[in-house]
């Protein structure tokens, strides 16, 4: 993942002076006359794909510019609407709400064409681009010079769309630096015009303020209500711009006062809404024919005024608890945090995404404080290196070159050039929207399969420098520890099951597929789970040898004590999480096995269909081809397994439900580990709103293991009675199990929770007869 | 003219730029990349040039008038007012909404042909 900040939008067109037209429309035409039908005369790298996104010119469809017959030129590019004349307070009032709503339809995505820049005041004050922000006035060139604008116009609304504009305006700029994708999770297009950027934010604070005090001074002739209503909004938008103008700042700032205040408006503005009336003839589509676009003209998006405050609620509460993330405390919980906001339903907005990415990272500095070097270094302490002289040894400054400390820390600066970037982005990635989270880690996964085995070398240079002892396993045999490179597999193994588990939030597999892919999660979990237990053994190992040392009471020996028990915890809280995940895995593997098996399971496929299991498994299986570690499941060998071959029907309602009561325990030990991990003296949360968010997500999941348990329940009975109906009527053929079967969709009541796809099973009513 | 010659000919045009004018008056200015037998064209990087609207004529005029009002001199019986243009990139223009079709090049180019020619 890179910055993306590459530059948008069209360039001025220079046309040197002495260029001169000279005429060629026959010479054209005749020798165009001369081809054949379907002969082309083109630029060698001009491609047919490329005409085809060409805009036809004099079609409506296509062509923002042009003009109905019946419209007359000036009528056409000019609306008729006077942004001069006086409006009635409503009407301001109406005129700022619906602006609100283009301003929140903008945030969702919609590009600023069909939104804001269908408004003409907007248009008056942006173009052509005004030189000093006095310029940007609704009089500005019109021949009726002497001609006033009415102050509740000149004062208010120009107010309030200025600072409507230069809040747009920090949020593009947040959102053009940072990484996200163009059209499908914001439109940068400014359609070259700009958004005031060059202008200080102090003048439009002087301008909202100047515009309240009109409102209190006129608030008879106003009439009360709509001069409060008026004024909430001015308040509103002074606020929403402290809040942006503040943006990454707030590291420093540590202030949520604005948003907040932000949020204390709201309710008002919904409600004193009825008052406002629309002027609709102060939006027009028209506008489009005058921007520079490279796209057809498109409608007018309109949302409602509930949708938009609805976004805007998200959008204040999440720039709030954005706060919580702020706090370094490690690179366990930074990921818990950062997870757990950005994982919100409905996501987070565009804009928090790339303030959170903004914060994760700038300047190669964690959260504005943590060196990206420290950042790493604490990660390996915490899960593999606890009290290592690897990562003490650059620490400790030594300039002898045949010091093994010296080229120990040599070594661990080519492993920090190499691994802190992609290790930050593991952070990064989770801003992004969800699908493409997916797929970034799909792309990431090969980068850290190679980065394991530069690890392994690494490891194996640094073993001799510090002299590790060997570990004597059971058998005899004798191991090395390989930290590095046992940490980048640890990270592999949890984006394999993050692809999974996203798999599945973004319904990309079919139900047939669900007994195989909950198969393959379990696998994945079970590997990860002998990988931790690898590291765990290590850790135990250098905490008894610490032991002895302690036992001298040596001077670092307790200091050493408490980090070692530190990661030994962080290793069984991983494990624990882990092992629900796996029993869940392996329950939700067992029961859709025998829903498969006696042909309830919904499947999407008809049997005359091209796909097949094996075809489905191959591209289910194609980001993980090209990896060396884990080992990839031969077909044949994960088909065995996704079916359970030879396993009997009892076994596997056996397996089923005694992997569900496991789950059970395993989330409900994970819910009283907390979310993070807490330094002995810590009492308070220190992310009591991001915490509830885990809390709930937990506790969905444990409803999910409940309503699997129930579905296990009824599959158990219904295969009772269909073996006693059986035992009674033995000569009659095989009867079908009475059940029916539903998936419940992503987003609907019964998906407790989005990874876990627990079906809904019910006794079929019909099939008695 | 063959078609060999023919084909020459618009040949040595692509990559040029095209000011080409549209059956309502408008003009788009961007470098040939494609032509068939209908004379359909495609136009890169293209910016379209609109005539200022009578409005604006208008108050062009007005302006003048009061400037020259307020410098006391003669009333200007030329004004000028530039074309309004915008930027829309890649585009077709189908043959029969042409109505004008011009070559841009430098003076010394344009001599360079006529030796050339001659």
């Amino acid at each position: 993942m890179l910055p993306n900040n590459e530059v948008r939008g069209p360039t001025m067109r220079v046309v040197p002076e002495s260029v001169v037209p000279r005429d060629i429309t026959d010479d054209f035409t005749i020798a165009a006359s001369k081809l054949r039908t379907g002969q082309l005369v083109k630029d060698e790298c001009f491609t047919l794909f490329e005409a085809v996104g060409a805009l036809e010119i004099m079609d409506s469809k296509m062509d923002s510019g042009y003009l109905g017959p019946g419209e007359n030129h000036a009528q056409a590019l000019e609306d008729d609407f006077d942004l001069m004349r006086e409006l009635a307070p409503e009407e301001v009032l109406g005129i700022m709400d619906e602006l609100l709503c283009h301003e929140m339809a903008w945030h969702m995505g919609h590009p600023l064409s069909q939104t804001l820049f269908t408004s003409l005041y907007l248009d008056r004050l942006l173009w052509p681009v005004p030189k000093t922000l006095e310029n940007a006035h609704f009089g500005r060139g019109q021949s009726q010079s002497n001609k006033k604008v009415p102050d509740i116009v000149h004062v208010v609304l120009r107010a309030y769309c200025l600072a409507l504009v230069k809040c747009c305006d920090f949020v593009h700029a947040r959102v053009t630096t940072e990484y996200y994708f163009e059209e499908e999770d914001f439109v940068t297009q400014l359609y070259n015009r700009t958004l005031l950027s060059q202008f200080d934010s102090k003048h439009f604070h002087d301008l909202l303020d100047h515009a309240i005090r009109w409102v209190d001074e006129h608030t008879d002739t106003l009439g009360e209500k709509v001069a409060e209503a008026i004024r909430a909004r001015l308040l509103f938008r002074r606020e929403f711009l402290w809040g942006l103008e503040q943006d990454v700042e707030v590291i420093e700032t540590r202030s949520t006062a604005q948003f907040l205040s932000c949020l204390s408006h709201l309710d008002f503005l919904g409600k004193s809404a009825v008052l406002g009336k629309e002027v609709p003839e102060s939006f027009s589509c028209k506008i489009q024919r005058k921007l520079a676009s490279t796209v057809p003209p498109r409608p007018m998006v309109k949302i409602s005024f509930e949708d938009a405050l609805a976004h805007l609620r998200r959008l204040c509460q999440d720039a709030v608890d954005l706060l919580e993330i702020i706090d370094y405390r490690g690179p366990y919980n930074l990921k818990v945090v950062i997870w757990t906001l950005l994982s919100r339903k409905p996501q987070p907005s565009v804009y928090i995404r790339s303030l959170v990415q903004s914060l994760i990272v700038s300047n190669r500095t964690i959260l504005g404080a943590v060196p990206v070097k420290q950042f790493l270094y604490d990660e390996l302490e915490q899960i593999v290196l606890p009290s290592s002289i690897l990562l003490q040894a650059s620490a400790d400054e030594i300039e002898v070159p045949s010091d093994p400390r010296f080229q120990i820390a040599q070594h661990m600066d080519v492993f920090t050039k190499r691994f802190s970037q992609p290790f930050v982005d593991t952070f990064r990635s989770a801003c992004l929207n969800r699908c493409r989270i997916r797929r970034t880690v799909c792309h990431t996964l090969v980068d850290w399969d190679n980065l394991q085995m530069e690890a392994e070398d690494l490891d194996e240079q640094l073993r001799t420098l510090s002299n590790e002892p060997p570990l004597q396993l059971a058998n005899g045999d004798t191991t090395y520890s390989y930290p590095l490179s046992s940490w980048a597999y640890h990270h592999k193994l949890s984006q394999f099951r993050l692809i999974l588990q996203l798999g599945f939030e973004l319904s990309i597999y079919a139900p047939e597929e669900l007994p195989g892919m909950y198969w393959y999660l379990s696998h994945i979990c079970s590997t990860h789970l002998g990988h931790i237990d690898r590291i765990r053994t290590f850790t135990v190992a250098t905490a008894k040898r610490n032991l002895a040392e302690l036992a001298a009471k040596q001077r670092d020996a307790i200091e050493r004590h408490t980090i070692l028990q530190r990661s030994i915890q962080l290793l069984e809280r991983m494990t624990t999480q882990i092992v629900a995940v796996d029993a869940f895995a392996i329950s939700l593997h067992a029961l859709y096995v025998l829903l498969a098996r006696h042909r309830v399971l919904p499947t999407t496929s008809s049997p005359q269909a091209y796909s097949s299991n094996r075809l489905r498994y191959e591209i289910r299986m194609k980001p993980f081809l090209q990896i060396t570690l884990p080992e990839l499941v031969p077909y044949d060998e994960y088909h065995r397994e996704a079916v359970l071959e030879g396993d009997s029907d009892d076994i596997v309602l056996e397996r089923a439900a005694k992997a569900i009561s496991e789950a059970r325990k395993a989330w409900e030990a994970t819910l009283a580990n907390g979310a993070f991990m807490r330094d002995s003296d810590e009492r308070d949360s220190p992310a009591l709103a991001i915490e509830e968010d885990w809390k709930r997500d937990i506790k969905d999941t444990m409803r999910a293991c409940i309503g699997a348990s129930i579905a296990i329940e009824t599959v158990k009975k219904a295969l009772k009675a269909q073996a006693d109906s059986r035992k009674r009527e033995e000569l009659q053929a095989p009867q079908s199990v009475n059940l029916r079967v539903t998936i419940p969709e992503v987003g609907s009541k019964a998906r407790w929770h989005d990874w876990w796809v627990v079906p809904q099973v019910s006794p079929a009513t019909t099939s008695k007869s | 003219m063959d078609e060999n010659t023919a084909v020459q000919y618009l040949d040595s045009l692509i990559g040029r730029t095209l000011r080409v004018h549209a059956t309502d008056t408008r003009i788009f200015v961007g470098t040939f990349k494609c032509t068939d037998a209908a004379r359909n064209i495609i136009l890169a990087n293209t910016h379209e040039y609109r005539y200022p609207s009578p409005s604006a004529v208008r108050d062009a005029a007005t302006n003048a008038n009061e400037l020259a009002a307020e410098s006391a001199g003669t009333a200007q019986n030329n004004i000028k007012v530039s074309m309004t243009s915008r930027f829309i990139g890649l585009v077709v223009v189908p043959g029969q909404h042409i109505t004008k079709i011009e070559l841009e090049e430098t003076p010394q180019l344009g001599r360079m042909r006529e030796t050339l020619r001659s």
